[in-house]
């Protein structure tokens, strides 16, 4: 038994093997024939007319993904404290459950919500500063909302795992809770909460949906470079929308390829920077290294000698200048979007002086009012937070629901999609989710029970860890690319249901397998031993002893992962989906098939007057991944009651 | 008070605090030796000035959600001196002394009544500022606790909250602090390193000299030796003797031994019940509640 799983579980390191084979391969020709450097620094991306120099949506990645991240710190980082430090402990639970349901909505949804609200919103804010509607301001708001449930998730863990002990030393000293939370918690926690935001940033790099719908997907430089209102590009968005038009062999398909390894590559710096992180994290909270200024760590300044002295005597001044003058280069670079330079200089030095003041009264006053005033703000964040999530989820339901009848749900797509209904769309993604529960549970089950119960520290399996780690941080439109070369063109199943059946089913197994895997682990040995003492063989004792006592873990990571699966668009968009056809129910798994995630993006960039078909699509959708959510959830709730260990 | 268990039956002569709670209900312990309780109500065997006593615990009755932790404890706590309370696991020792500051406020469900007078003021009346209170009461607690930083700034946390921003006075702190706690000499030269980096005694001891350093009156400690070696327990031993020259201290503790080694005065408790407080020496020697006595000679807890 433990050879086929041990067989079965090394599949994971043949699909990242394949992956990397068949994305490298395809872009062997842009490697060439471009050149790495005139692919990374040229200026002109310009497929019609041979140009291939991706540096302005390499930028252009990086700067949506700042923007994304600069909105979602204060939020996530605010919220996650007043989960964890702030609330009652009884709220806890069901907030971080609240949070979990940004998680859930699909991108291409809030690309949607993107496209109808945030876009018009914007543009009677700075109607003189839009010239398109799209913007980068917008892909960074959205990819910020999107950022938020792994920021604040992952922030809450690391400042809810800052022992007790902390609060107590502190608050037994007289100090607020308030000053507690501020001044022992978040720096002993501040690894973690790096962790999260670069989690974060990982999450809205690998975005394509929702940035692609609201950017305006343009190849050029904002001019000047923090002009927030200027049309951007990204990799994913770019990748999402010339890779239908690029036809196979040439330039153009080869040079996406690269493009697509080019985000991998910054996903995977990304994801190793936080996993150096968290494991620094663990050591603190064990011993911690000496804390010393960063310019002695990188042996900038000599930490011996006067000048080094004088740095270390006057870190917290250097600090605040270091910030202050921050703050007076970004509000100049705001400022000067709207009026000219020197007004803009002028407001600046303005509103830095403003917050320098209001932060020096801060700093006077009582500490029980400081404390009032700081979870004052703290909660009006949490109140921010919940209020963005109840309006994107109610403004579409309230559009949607009264487009839905039984013709919508069971009518095929009529004049473009402009009426009918979406019966074959509906049909399409219950037969994707289908197929791919059919070849991600076995992989990822027998997966998981190889790792929680068969696997020693062998290179083995340290190989198929990683590997688990590295599908799991790979962007979703890289599976599509993947699925793209190898499914549809290698094994020749054309855009066919089974290659969507296979690349959704990869993308999700590294949840199926760490969910499976913790589930397991945590069954105690106690019954592992009670069922071998009594004569029971290993494969024995865990199909009838331990996996029934993990089911509730395991089902509830499959259901999560399966509704994840179900909201998915980029993946599928390149192997499986179709807009509509003349046969819109698939006949076989070899043809293609609708699917409600695409037929959403299509209708909302595709189909003008479509507006209340998309509206009843999106509710559609949103129904079933947050049903699916809804239903993992009970099924958590009602093991954790039932089986207490 | 109606939750009490303890019938007055007779009157004591040594303690004029007793006088108060001469009407006590009996309920219906399920407990072996409620007779005993029953036919001995009386528990304080000390005689303190009243102008002694730091800390003055009247009749403190505790609850946990629905479950009492304490009931109707009395306990004078004297200045400058050490006062020691034991009892086997789970009679509400620490819980007692977690009242004292008011840690108790951060469990939740947690519901107090009764007076803790400290300089004639009770530390539960509504308007009490709590952070002010546990300036003036601090706390040592079981396990050593520094937090992740410098040991310097593990000392000046609590100065810098109390708004002192002068670095020379800062460092004068550091330094007292560290002599006082008896920890100068060994970390001098290492002020600007993490404390994380001490061993447990040490860290023990940074703890107490963080405590000190806003200069409080009382200082708890809870358990401070149970994580500690026999030689790191010894120094905290010695270092609390040398504390109640100028400050005074509570210590809960489960070990017996080390109560009788430093402590004034000594509280024996069990399952929620202050059974006998008095002078350490004389509990040691003649305790006069059965229950203390088997206790004592460890044929229970």
């Amino acid at each position: 038994m433990k050879t086929v799983l041990t067989a079965v579980a090394s599949v994971a390191i043949l699909i990242v093997f394949l992956i990397i084979v068949f994305t490298l391969s395809s872009s062997w020709d842009a490697i060439g024939d471009v050149g790495i450097l005139d692919f990374l620094f040229g200026t002109q991306w310009s497929p019609s007319s041979g140009a291939y120099g991706a540096a302005a949506i390499i930028l252009g990645t990086l700067l949506v993904t700042l923007g994304a991240i600069a909105f979602a710190i204060p939020l996530g980082i605010g919220a996650a404290i007043y989960i964890s430090e702030v609330a009652n402990p009884k709220a806890r639970n069901t907030l971080k459950l609240v949070c979990e349901i940004f998680a859930g909505i699909p991108s291409v949804v809030y690309g949607f919500f993107g496209l109808l609200v945030l876009l018009p919103l914007l543009q009677d804010i700075f109607q003189d500063q839009l010239v398109y509607s799209q913007s980068w301001l917008a892909g960074s708001i959205l990819l910020g909302i999107m950022a938020l449930p792994t920021v604040i998730s992952v922030a809450e863990d690391a400042i809810h795992s800052v022992p007790q002990s902390y609060r107590e030393a502190s608050l037994a000293m007289g100090a607020t809770r308030w000053e507690t939370t501020i001044k022992v918690i978040v720096p002993a926690a501040i690894s973690g909460i790096t962790a999260a935001i670069i989690l974060g940033i990982g999450r809205a790099i690998g975005e394509t949906m929702a940035v692609m719908m609201v950017t305006g997907n343009a190849t050029i430089f904002p001019d000047p470079i923090w002009n927030i209102f200027s049309l951007i590009s990204t990799i994913t968005g770019i990748l999402a929308l010339e890779v239908p038009e690029a036809s196979v062999g040439d330039l153009h398909y080869s040079s996406l390829f690269l493009l697509a390894i080019v985000l991998m590559v910054m996903v995977l710096v990304i994801n190793l920077a936080s996993r150096i992180i968290i494991k620094r994290m663990k050591r603190k909270l064990g011993v911690e290294p000496p804390r010393q200024a960063i310019f002695f760590k990188i042996g900038l300044i000599p930490s011996q000698g006067s000048f080094g002295d004088w740095i270390s005597e006057h870190k917290g001044i250097i600090t605040a200048a270091f910030v202050y003058l921050c703050m007076l280069v970004f509000v100049w670079m705001m400022a000067s979007l709207f009026t000219g330079d020197l007004t803009a200089l002028i407001v600046s030095v303005v509103v830095t002086a403003v917050v320098f003041a209001v932060q020096k009264v801060f700093e006077k006053i009582d500490s029980t009012v400081k404390q009032q005033v700081a979870h004052g703000g703290l909660t009006v964040i949490m109140v921010v937070v919940i209020l963005i999530l109840i309006f994107i989820i109610g403004y579409i339901l309230m559009n949607g629901l009264s487009a839905i009848d039984w013709e919508f749900l069971t009518g095929v797509p009529t004049n473009g999609g402009r009426d009918g209904g979406i019966g074959p769309a509906i049909v399409g993604t219950l037969e994707l989710m289908a197929g791919t529960a059919l070849i991600s549970l076995p992989l990822g089950i027998f997966t998981g029970v190889y790792l929680a119960e068969y696997a020693k520290d062998t290179k083995l399996t340290k190989l198929i860890r990683e590997a688990i780690d590295l599908l799991n941080g790979t962007p979703s439109i890289v599976f599509g690319l993947f699925g793209l070369a190898f499914f549809v063109r290698v094994l020749d199943f054309g855009v066919s249901m089974v290659a969507g059946w296979f690349v959704l089913a990869f993308m999700i197994m590294p949840v199926i397998i760490r969910t499976t895997e913790e589930a397991l682990t945590a069954v105690p040995h106690d019954l592992r031993e009670a069922s071998m003492a009594m004569g029971a063989s290993k494969w024995r004792t865990i199909v009838r002893v331990i996996l029934p006592a993990a089911m509730g873990g395991v089902m509830t990571g499959t259901i999560l992962s399966l509704g994840r699966a179900a909201g998915e668009t980029a993946p599928i968009m390149f192997v499986a989906a179709v807009s509509s056809s003349t046969a819109p129910y698939a006949d076989s798994i070899f043809d293609s098939v609708m699917a409600l995630p695409f037929h959403l993006y299509y209708l909302a960039t595709h189909v003008v007057g479509s507006d209340a078909m998309q509206y009843g699509t999106a509710t559609v959708l949103l129904v079933i991944v947050l049903g699916m959510f809804a239903i993992a959830t009970i099924i958590r709730n009602h093991y954790n009651k039932k089986v207490k260990w | 008070m109606k939750f009490g268990l303890f019938n007055k039956t007779e009157k004591p002569s040594s303690d004029p605090q007793s006088e108060e709670k001469a009407v006590q209900s009996p309920s219906a312990p399920r407990d072996k030796n409620t007779e005993e309780w029953e036919n001995n109500g009386q528990f304080i065997f000390a005689e303190i000035p009243s102008d002694d006593i730091a800390i003055d615990i009247k009749g403190i009755n505790l609850w946990y959600g629905e479950k009492q932790a304490l009931y109707d404890v009395d306990l004078p706590v004297r200045r400058n001196a050490i006062t020691a309370l034991i009892g086997p696991s789970g009679c509400g020792k620490s819980t007692l002394l977690r009242s004292i500051n008011r840690m108790n406020d951060l469990v939740d469900g947690c519901r107090i009544e009764g007076e803790m007078l400290f300089h004639g003021e009770n530390l539960y009346d509504p308007d009490v500022d709590i952070n002010s209170l546990r300036t003036r009461i601090g706390m040592i607690f079981q396990k050593p606790n520094p937090f992740p930083m410098t040991i310097r700034e593990n000392i000046t946390y609590g100065p810098k909250i109390h708004g002192i921003k002068d670095k020379k006075e800062l460092n004068e702190i550091v330094e007292r602090c560290l002599q006082q706690a008896a920890l100068y000499d060994e970390v001098a030269d290492r002020l600007d390193t993490s404390a994380l980096g001490l061993s447990g005694g040490q860290q023990q001891r940074l703890c107490i000299a963080r405590a000190l350093s806003v200069n409080p009156e009382v200082i708890l400690m809870d358990e401070p030796t149970s994580a500690l070696d026999p030689i790191a327990t010894s120094k905290i031993e010695d270092l609390a003797l040398q504390l109640k020259k100028e400050y005074t201290v509570a210590i809960v503790t489960h070990n017996m031994q080390q109560a009788s080694r430093i402590a004034d005065y000594t509280g024996f408790m069990y399952l929620g019940k202050m059974i006998e407080f008095s002078e350490t020496g004389k509990m040691f020697n003649k305790p006069i509640k059965a229950m203390t006595e088997r206790y004592l000679t460890g044929r229970f807890g």
